[in-house]
């Protein structure tokens, strides 16, 4: 039985913006899979826009931050991958409306 | 995880003064122009050269120098061999370009010094480069750009320095001779190859561009790598024929640097318009106009063709793309020191905040006009349109600073 949904999960780590584009990780479908065991430890799949993000490390330990934040979480393993790459049709339709202009 | 962060984001009081300083190289630059007249302008002339040098050293090298400290590490996905070298390299520099400037134009004698002073200056970033680079376990096309760039900035202050010891009587080679070597190197070899790979990171993070293919970037690196060659070749064996394969194989190299950015300004989901968006079309818009100008020139055979092709590549490609990267490095860099550390804690800008919107925009206009002006002053040897184009310059300079200011001590 998982402590918190993927869902509960996400909207955790939705409070992490990235500060370049102003949308937050979710909403820019940089979260790629969030999950938990009964005992509280979780493991976050993640991507970035860019391998030459410069706040890579930064935004990995707001991630983690973020989801160590809800009560009982034991340990948070937060993975960049980069397959599948990240390209603008994963993010969400008001994110894709606002950088169209 | 402070200490692995710095490594991508160098402390901001190293870079501060590279910015400072070109902005401020920039603002002189622009009220050097009201000193030439339309006779004035050839290329031989020490004023000429002097303004050259005052542009490209003081502005250019000097603010490419700064933003590759914290550039560098980005690309190469590696921390610098030596971050703290960048804190030596600065003032060699301002001291070097000085004495070139005033060596121009007031006495010779202090060319040899100056020289060997920005050689120095230029050594110290090489080398620090070099061992960075040694680092990356396998390089990809950009991190190959960077190597290759900055080889040829190697043997560009080499001839340089020869160069800068004949024009004071210290050794006696032909000048003319040389020019042509140096001028390709450094301009061609490490401004525009540091352009070519640099942007190709830059533009698409900065766009959210993706799928695009980094072929037209390979050949354009390629063909710009032999035209530097066959045009140092030429100078070294006296081959006419070899400059002017290389003149075509830089030409081409630039038309597929060109189609590759208008890819991923054509696929870019983000679309809008800010002083970085609109900075970067007015650079690339300059680059054509600086390759049909160039092409005039072969054509009509005219040295003012010729000088204006180089003005609109250096003030208005490398210009724009620089204020353009200027807006989007020095918010990141303040932001990542003021601000990261209050994430989750308390409400803080976006990176978009801390640009001054007024200034930038008339940083931008002024400047595009000043350029387009003084582009057909050259062309049409009008004093009055140097003096106009010179003015808006001016304006154009200060409204950059003090955007630059703004950006930098954003609370």
């Amino acid at each position: 039985m998982a402590m918190y949904t993927k869902e509960e999960l996400f909207l955790a780590i939705s409070t992490v913006i990235d500060p370049e584009v102003g949308f937050n990780l979710v909403e820019m479908g940089l979260i790629y899979d969030a999950e938990s065991d009964d005992e509280g430890n979780v493991k976050v799949t993640m991507t970035l826009s860019t391998k030459a993000c410069p706040l890579h490390q930064m935004i990995v330990q707001w991630v983690k931050e973020s989801v160590e934040k809800m009560a009982n979480i034991k340990e948070v393993d937060v993975e960049v991958v980069w397959e599948p790459v990240w390209n603008i049709t994963m993010a969400a339709d008001n994110v894709k409306k606002a950088l169209a202009g | 995880m402070s200490s692995i962060s710095q490594d991508f984001a160098p402390p901001f009081k190293l870079i501060a003064p590279f910015f400072i300083l070109g902005g401020l190289f920039y603002i002189l630059s622009t009220f050097y122009i009201f000193s030439f007249t339309s006779s004035d302008l050839y290329f031989s002339n020490p004023s000429v050269i002097s303004f050259t040098h005052l542009f490209l050293l003081g502005f250019i090298m000097m603010t490419i120098f700064g933003a590759m400290a914290q550039l560098v590490p980005v690309v190469l996905e590696v921390g610098h061999f030596g971050v703290e070298l960048f804190y030596a390299i600065w003032p060699l520099l301002l001291i070097g370009t000085l004495l070139m400037v005033f060596g121009f134009l007031y006495s010779a004698a202090l060319l040899p010094y100056g020289g060997v002073v920005v050689l120095i200056a230029m050594m110290i970033f090489v080398m620090e480069i070099f061992m960075t680079i040694f680092k990356v376990k396998k390089l990809n096309l950009v991190m190959s750009s960077v190597l290759i760039s900055n080889t040829f900035l190697f043997f560009g202050i080499i001839f340089g320095l020869v160069m800068a010891l004949s024009y004071a009587g210290t050794l006696s080679f032909d000048i003319s001779a040389l020019l042509k070597a140096h001028v390709y190197l450094v301009i061609g070899g490490y401004i525009s190859i540091t352009i070519m790979g640099l942007s190709i990171v830059l533009v698409p993070m900065f766009t959210l561009a993706h799928d695009f293919s980094m072929r037209p970037l390979e050949i354009a690196i390629s063909l710009m790598t032999l035209g530097v060659v066959s045009v140092v070749a030429s100078t070294l064996i006296d081959i006419a024929a070899l400059s002017y394969l290389g003149y075509a194989l830089s030409f081409i190299s630039l038309l597929f640097y060109f189609y590759i950015i208008y890819v991923i300004y054509r696929s870019r989901p983000r679309k809008e318009n800010d002083v970085y968006a609109i900075s970067l079309m007015i650079s690339y818009s300059s680059l054509i106009g600086s390759l049909l100008l160039g092409i005039s020139y072969f054509i009509v055979g005219s040295e003012e063709l010729l000088l204006a092709t180089a003005w609109l590549l250096f003030f208005g490609f490398f210009g724009f793309l620089i204020t353009g990267h200027i807006y989007k490095i020095i918010p990141f860099l303040v932001w990542f020191e003021r601000f990261s550390p209050l994430v989750g804690k308390q409400k803080i800008p976006m990176l978009a905040d801390m640009v001054p919107y007024k200034s930038s925009q008339a940083q931008m206009i002024f400047c595009a006009v000043g350029v387009l002006l003084v582009t057909l002053a050259i062309v049409t040897k009008s004093d009055v349109l140097i003096n106009a184009g010179a003015s808006f310059l001016v304006v154009g300079a200060f409204a950059f600073f003090r955007s630059m200011l703004y950006m930098i001590n954003f609370k």
